[in-house]
């Protein structure tokens, strides 16, 4: 495999995946796999591509006192669980069921983003017991409106065991997830938009770590296949990050869908006729 | 209102947040995009995290523990193809790590570094592994922070739990 071509596809694996906010692994496993790439091996290192890409994105929210620590911090606890399981499911997994799994993923990503709705943020009216227990609240600053805005957290005790599996999924094929992750906190636990993405963002980090570490104790990271990717892809989402405030979201959202249900076309059917 | 206003964050991020999908980006940065004024839904009554417990701004030194990691793994990778390729003429870089755990892989770069054994491979894998270490600084830190400085033992048991499935495995192999 030439590491150049591996490069170039990550670049572009990097740049949609930023665009789009799906984060880059949806388009790289596919396009690895494409490429001639084992899904298991494709799997292994666009989990560690995450680490990278979730890192770079998360170090500035964090420091912007936007990402609210607490809320991460509570619920890794149930993402690492679900990646460890995941990551050692897809070890024993067939390879059929895997494309079959990335496949109805990713077209439940794109039935997600077409039937989405721009509702804003409702604050939760009354925090629940477990939840203040847990002092899931904070604030941050807005500066869009220089308004401070204050938060609270609800629900926990159903926003904890969702994590678990969008841990699971994350460490089973090799993506962050976010996007569950995003709606889990917008929808069970009302956080707002900003801290739900940001926090998210800092929780991939530690799921896709997770994910990682078994598939380095398996041997499946390849270095001579990870480190043209993990160079690829960093580098398209921050050329992706730039792009972004140029093109209109609509046109971003209309491109996307189409990769989306492409890719996850295809996957489900070399899964099926395998 | 806000819907029309295009703000970043306070401060530029490397990359996009992943989750952030198109049609929400802005509505994402900007805050609640419900219609009603910020006023409606906000509480003015900011207490930084950082400045309710003490002056330590745990926040600033995550921000930055993530920021060196990626971008010392950046530069350790790609100094490590540079160099391997003006070595060789070859781009890309041919060699697989099997049978160990995170920490004997972290290890075995280390040493080949005080040894003086400077190979290209060996600056790729010490930027594999520093990616994988800066989420585990990370809460390394995050722990240290609300076992010493916040005082808050709930969550230094919630982040000593996250740390000891991490440890554990990074142990694997």
């Amino acid at each position: 495999m030439q590491a150049i071509w591996l490069f170039l596809v990550s670049i572009l694996a990097g740049f949609v995946g930023a665009m789009s906010g799906m984060g880059g692994g949806v388009v790289l496993i596919p396009a690895l796999t494409l490429l001639g790439v084992d899904i298991k091996q494709a799997i292994a290192i666009s989990i560690v591509s995450v680490i990278a890409t979730s890192s770079g994105s998360a170090s500035a929210y964090v420091r912007d006192h936007i990402t609210n620590l607490k809320i991460g911090m509570f619920l890794e606890m149930f993402t690492i669980l679900g990646a460890l399981t995941g990551a050692a499911i897809t070890l024993i997994a067939g390879q059929r069921v895997l494309f079959v799994a990335f496949g109805l993923v990713l077209l439940a990503s794109w039935g997600a983003l077409f039937l989405q709705r721009h509702e804003g943020w409702q604050p939760i009216a009354h925090q629940d017991r477990v939840s203040r227990w847990l002092e899931l609240e904070g604030s941050y600053y807005d500066q869009a409106t220089s308004q401070t805005i204050a938060y609270q957290g609800g629900r926990a005790y159903l926003g904890g065991p969702l994590m678990f599996g969008a841990g699971l999924i994350a460490g089973l094929l090799g993506i962050g997830a976010g996007a569950l992750k995003v709606l889990i906190h917008d929808l069970v636990m009302g956080l707002p938009p900003k801290v739900s993405t940001t926090t998210s963002n800092l929780i991939i980090g530690v799921t896709a770590l997770a994910g990682s570490s078994v598939y380095l104790a398996a041997g499946m990271i390849n270095p001579g296949l990870a480190a043209p990717v993990i160079l690829g892809i960093v580098s398209g989402a921050f050329i992706g990050t730039r792009v972004l405030v140029r093109l209109t979201n609509e046109t971003v959202r209309r491109f996307f869908m189409v990769v989306l249900l492409v890719l996850g076309a295809q996957m489900l059917l070399r899964g099926i006729l395998r | 209102m806000t819907d029309t206003v295009k703000v970043q964050g306070n401060r530029e991020s490397l990359i996009a947040p992943e989750g952030v999908d198109a049609g929400h980006q802005n509505e994402a940065l900007v805050g609640p995009a419900d219609g009603k004024s910020p006023e409606k839904v906000a509480t003015v009554s900011y207490v930084s995290s950082s400045s309710a417990k003490g002056t330590f701004d745990i926040e600033a030194l995550v921000g930055y523990i993530l920021l060196v990691g990626v971008l010392t793994s950046m530069a350790l990778i790609m100094s490590g193809l540079v160099w391997h390729w003006l070595r060789t003429g070859e781009i890309g870089i041919r060699y697989s790590i099997s049978g160990m755990n995170f920490f004997e892989f972290l290890l075995k770069g280390l040493g080949q570094v005080f040894a003086d054994q400077y190979r290209p491979r060996v600056l790729v894998s010490l930027g594999i592994a520093m990616l994988m270490l800066t989420p585990f600084v990370r809460v390394l830190a995050s722990m240290l922070y609300f076992l010493f400085a916040a005082r808050n033992w709930k969550y230094a048991v919630f982040t000593a739990f996250v740390l000891t499935i991490l440890t554990y495995s990074l142990f694997l192999r």
